[in-house]
């Protein structure tokens, strides 16, 4: 570790000693923060365990579901269905912030539409394909919470592995070096004290002797 | 030194998503849009739901007393992990959502409780950093 | 603001994500025409959602994840299983925890 270059006086020590003061300060609270991150960071894990649970059953559900519209209505029917549908569907996103980091906020609306809303050909009206696009409209709105929740974690995540990396910067690298410099000061400061005070008994010696 | 400019200025953030001003209960109650601008400039909404579980932790007349959101103080020199929460009206929920014994104006929770209670309370609570 | 849906998959994933209003579709088939569309659809303003299943994730590697890197807040992407039930055994998430904080937060995690 590469020393500090300081000057052994009064002064200097002073100034180090706030600069540890500060640097200790630092430390903690960051500390303090990094440990809120990771409460508010496993909050959102576990409903992402929830939400990811219910979205991915309900997905396979819409999966059973198209595959009977594939095998009732036919695979080219049902796909020129999803062609002709109306596809315009809007999820209002906006930001929120969780201890000052922009997190995802999501709106859904109702994304649960009727037949004719649909708006594929009438003549292609079919309860099986009604049912397969209701099946993914609603593993469609579960997923988009979904898409919060994710969004949320990495962005915490990524505020969590920032603060780490500054509560480890101080606590490896600055402050060890500002201590070693205090040591420093304090142990050449304390010398110059001795030489000073032998200085002055050799003076007071030298001067006896000639009085 | 930058190092020190740097730690000055992570201090220096480590509050700016708090309101200027905490609104009461009562307020946040009638108002059509419940929220707060945080000092950064955000906003920050409180839900309808959150306000009206607290409003019915509390007497009527102490809906003017408390303050939203509710601040959660970490202050290293309680030890790490220690949160303050300074208020009656604001020590009176959070003791009863903790179901912890309730003290004159101030609370200490410890970080499993500070979990617990951004859980139960995530609008209407936010964490204050203290020095 | 109101932000449109896009879909990269399999036939059945976009069939089925299409039925339910999603606006823009992919259907996979080589690797360097999932990236660059994938690409279009991360730039683009409109779109504030990109469903995209583990297996085409899969297929497309490290660049997936490099893209990931560097995209803006928005749109979110969202790593979903397609028809049969696929999903990745490698959870982005709990690789972040363990290269951030490591086994400190485990430790919390199970006292807490």
């Amino acid at each position: 570790m590469a020393a500090l270059a300081v000057s052994p006086t009064r002064m200097e020590l002073l100034k180090l000693r706030q600069r540890v003061g500060l640097a200790q300060r630092g430390h903690d609270l960051l500390k303090e923060k990094m440990d809120a991150l990771v409460i508010e960071f496993f909050e959102v894990l576990r409903r992402i365990q929830e939400a990811r649970m219910k979205a991915l059953e309900q997905l396979s559900v819409a999966h059973r579901a198209l595959s009977m519209c594939f095998a009732i209505v036919g695979t080219l029917e049902t796909k020129q269905a999803s062609k002709e549908t109306r596809r315009e569907l809007q999820v209002e996103i906006s930001t929120r912030h969780i201890m000052g980091i922009a997190v995802p906020a999501v709106e859904v609306r109702e994304v649960e539409r009727n037949a004719l809303v649909r708006g594929y050909g009438l003549h292609m009206t079919s309860s099986v394909l009604d049912e397969a696009s209701r099946e993914f409209e609603r593993a469609l709105k579960l997923l988009i919470e979904l898409a919060e929740l994710e969004g949320s974690a990495f962005a915490l995540a990524r505020e969590l592995e920032k603060t780490k990396r500054r509560v480890n910067a101080l606590e490896y690298i600055l402050i060890p070096r500002l201590k070693e410099a205090l040591k420093f000061i304090m142990m050449r400061l304390d010398e110059m004290e001795r030489e000073n005070f032998s200085r002055l008994k050799r003076i007071k010696a030298m001067l006896e002797e000639r009085g | 030194m930058s190092a020190d400019r740097l730690i000055k200025l992570e201090l220096s953030k480590l509050n700016v998503h708090l309101p200027e001003r905490r609104p009461s209960l009562r307020e946040a109650l009638s108002s059509a849009r419940p929220q707060v601008v945080a000092r950064d400039g955000s906003t920050h909404a409180f839900k309808r739901e959150e306000l009206e579980f607290l409003a019915g932790l509390l007497p009527e007349a102490d809906r003017d007393k408390l303050q939203l959101p509710i601040l959660i103080a970490l202050e290293p020199k309680l030890g790490r992990g220690t949160a303050r929460i300074s208020g009656e009206a604001e020590v009176k929920v959070v003791s009863q959502v903790l179901e912890k014994e309730a003290s004159a104006g101030e609370l200490l929770i410890y970080r499993p409780e500070v979990a617990i209670l951004r859980k139960k309370l995530p609008t209407t609570t936010q964490y204050l950093f203290l020095w | 603001m109101g932000f449109k849906i896009a879909v990269v998959g399999d036939q059945d994933t976009v069939t089925g994500f299409a039925l339910a209003g999603a606006t823009y579709t992919h259907i996979y088939t080589t690797k360097e025409e999932a990236l660059a569309k994938l690409g279009e659809f991360l730039a683009s303003d409109e779109i504030g959602l990109v469903l995209i299943t583990h297996r085409i994730v899969e297929e497309l590697g490290y660049e997936f994840r490099r893209m990931m890197r560097a995209k803006r807040l928005l749109p979110l992407v969202l790593r979903i299983s397609d028809k049969t039930g696929y999903v990745s055994k490698v959870d982005e998430l709990r690789e972040i925890i363990k290269r951030t904080v490591g086994a400190e937060i485990m430790v919390k995690r199970e006292g807490s």
